[in-house]
């Protein structure tokens, strides 16, 4: 039977590849865009429930005056506070471009155990006023080591001569949660506050604080009295939770996963209609044969079984080949997506997913057809070939 | 081995309702070659067709290798066309995208024999009918008569009772036509088979040992070929 089915998809090759080919892309699509939306997710579900972030009330790129850290770090529940900075430099030209912080450095890594330090040394970080900590896949993109020297050309703190930022690599991490990325480059606050000093511009504000709070803390009354803190100014701000500062993020870019679930959806339903259509004019070419099989013996169950083995085989052969690419692709896309998607992973949900919508459709896609064959009358199949 | 009694059988069409088969009363003897012959519409292929369980009767008693075929439907009817009956049609109905090896095996597939066995029992089909050299080319590979020939292979593969062939030498020149009543006269012969042959060709009808006349679907009369009642059958 199993060559019958073989025989009879590979009858009309180009309209099977066609269809095989059409779920190749469907599934690789589906994988991939709602591994966006999983990855998305990934980074707030791996918040950790003890960091706040608090930004400007008006907008994430206003900055907040550096003197709220004494204030923020004296509100009842706070254990400690870590400033944070969008640097926004570029290195050697501006396509090389990548996310960059200034942070207080011992703080940092103490709120963040998810970053691993795997090459280098905290101590050396802590240390080297101009070290920096790079994370994996930057290092390897740039082929840096450890002591390599960085220069950075600053785009929005820039020195009075314009020369560039240099900086130490000390230490290389990776992260155990999707937290942050492995792109990144962290270098010390100091560095940055003093470097600046120095400068015209002066003394620079703080972008973001992130504040750890005691164990146990209840963060809703710790949330209410850093912002009721400075409800008069000179910035007023809002405190949230990291998971909701990363689901900000999350719906900048829009109802992603509404989105995505859109286009999901819409690409599957054509390529079903289109799974559904093939099936339908592969049953009708094989009238004759399900007649002379009836005739031979073949009950209708078995004509059922045989169209709807058809089906599955022409799904499940496009379903899987789609999710294998998107699995083999997946390296790919994560370097190509950069810091933009930290972490993006197929996950075992979304491949299963995949597999679960694959056999659906093969078994949707061939029911009716399937149905149609097994009500057939042996005689008047044998007699519409006359 | 059949027994036709009171048999009717109608098709609507159009609207219309259409008789074919107006009680008709007739018994065959196991073993035997008939012809079935008549004019157009005289219901020599519907008689072939609810012989085979095809199709089913309206009205009447159909017995066939000890079954009524008028109580039995669905799955059960499908075994028994399995285990009794073998086609062979004017179009020859070979599944175009089968080697003819495969063909003359489907059938088997509906029996417990292990796929070895199939395949030993196919190609001794197909040896029988003088196919052996091809068995691995497809339907659109052979020519009218060598279809047919594997046609006849496939159903007297699973050992049935009844051949039934309607219009076999229709679509034949006539040196395929004369092999293949050739054929079909040695595996009676041989195999003692009981076969059911329409056809509107005279020539062809006296190879068979019995001529059944239908006339608006009932019954003329049978004779016997001067074939058989030479041979003294």
């Amino acid at each position: 039977m199993l060559r019958l089915v073989v025989r009879n998809l590979t009858k009309h090759k180009l309209r099977s590849l066609l269809t095989v080919g059409s779920l190749v892309v469907a599934l690789f699509l589906l994988c991939i865009l709602r591994t966006l939306v999983t990855t998305l997710e990934a980074g707030t579900q791996a918040a950790k429930s003890n960091r706040l972030w608090v930004q400007s009330a008006v907008s994430l790129f206003v900055d907040l005056p550096l003197a709220y850290e004494a204030k923020i770090d004296a509100v009842e529940g706070v254990e400690k506070t870590c400033k944070v900075q969008w640097f926004g430099a570029y290195y050697q030209n501006e396509d090389s471009f990548f996310g960059q912080f200034a942070v207080d450095g011992d703080t940092f890594l103490d709120m963040y155990p998810e970053v691993v330090i795997v090459a280098g040394s905290r101590a050396g970080f802590l240390a080297n006023r101009i070290g920096c900590l790079v994370g994996k896949a930057l290092a390897k993109k740039y082929k840096w080591e450890i002591g390599d020297r960085i220069p950075l050309i600053a785009a929005l703190f820039q020195k009075d001569d314009g020369s560039a930022w240099d900086f130490e690599l000390e230490g290389i991490y990776e992260v155990t949660e999707p937290v942050w990325d492995d792109r990144t480059f962290f270098f010390h606050w100091d560095y940055f506050e003093k470097t600046m000093e120095a400068t015209t511009t002066g003394q620079p504000d703080v972008g973001t604080f992130v504040v750890q709070t005691r164990q146990g803390a209840d963060q809703v009354p710790v949330m209410a009295a850093i912002d009721q803190l400075f409800e008069h100014g000179p910035q007023r701000v809002q405190s949230t939770t990291e998971a909701d500062f990363q689901a900000q993020f999350v719906s900048m870019m829009g109802n992603i996963p509404f989105f995505v679930a859109a286009i999901g959806g819409g690409v599957l339903l054509a390529i079903f209609l289109a799974c559904v259509n093939t099936m339908i004019m592969a049953a009708r070419e094989q009238t004759r044969d399900i007649g002379i099989m009836k005739a031979l013996g073949f009950t209708d169950r078995s004509m059922f079984g045989l169209l709807t083995l058809q089906s599955m085989t022409l799904c499940v052969t496009g379903g899987l080949l789609g999710i294998g690419l998107a699995l083999l692709a997946e390296p790919w896309i994560a370097h190509g997506m950069g810091s933009f998607f930290p972490g993006f992973a197929i996950t075992a949900g979304t491949r299963d997913l995949g597999i679960a919508l694959t056999l659906g459709i093969g078994v949707l896609a061939g029911i009716v057809p399937a149905w149609q064959a097994s009500r057939l009358r042996c005689v008047e199949a044998l007699r519409s070939m006359e | 081995m059949i027994r036709v009694q009171d048999l009717s059988k109608s098709y609507k069409r159009g609207g219309e309702t259409l008789t074919v088969l107006d009680g008709l009363n007739l018994e065959m003897e196991a073993g035997r070659f008939y012809a079935l012959m008549g004019p157009s519409g005289s219901g020599k292929t519907t008689l072939l067709n609810l012989v085979g369980g095809l199709d089913r009767p309206d009205a009447g008693e159909l017995f066939v290798a000890g079954e009524d075929l008028g109580k039995i439907s669905g799955a059960i009817l499908a075994q028994w066309r399995a285990d009794n009956v073998g086609f062979v049609f004017q179009g020859f109905n070979l599944i175009p995208v089968l080697t003819a090896l495969e063909n003359v095996a489907l059938p088997l597939t509906l029996t417990p024999l292990s796929r070895s066995e199939r395949r030993a029992h196919a190609l001794h089909a197909l040896e029988l009918v003088g196919m052996q050299d091809r068995a691995h080319h497809r339907p659109k590979q052979l020519s009218g008569g060598q279809e047919q020939r594997v046609a006849i292979a496939r159903a007297v593969v699973t050992d049935p009772q009844i051949i039934l062939a309607d219009e076999p030498t229709g679509d034949l020149d006539r040196d395929s036509a004369g092999q293949v009543l050739d054929l079909l006269v040695q595996l009676h012969r041989d195999l003692d088979k009981t076969i059911l042959m329409v056809t509107h060709d005279p020539h062809a009808a006296e190879r068979a040992q019995s001529i059944v006349h239908l006339d608006k679907g009932q019954l003329g009369r049978i004779e016997d070929t001067p074939r058989a009642l030479a041979a003294g059958d």
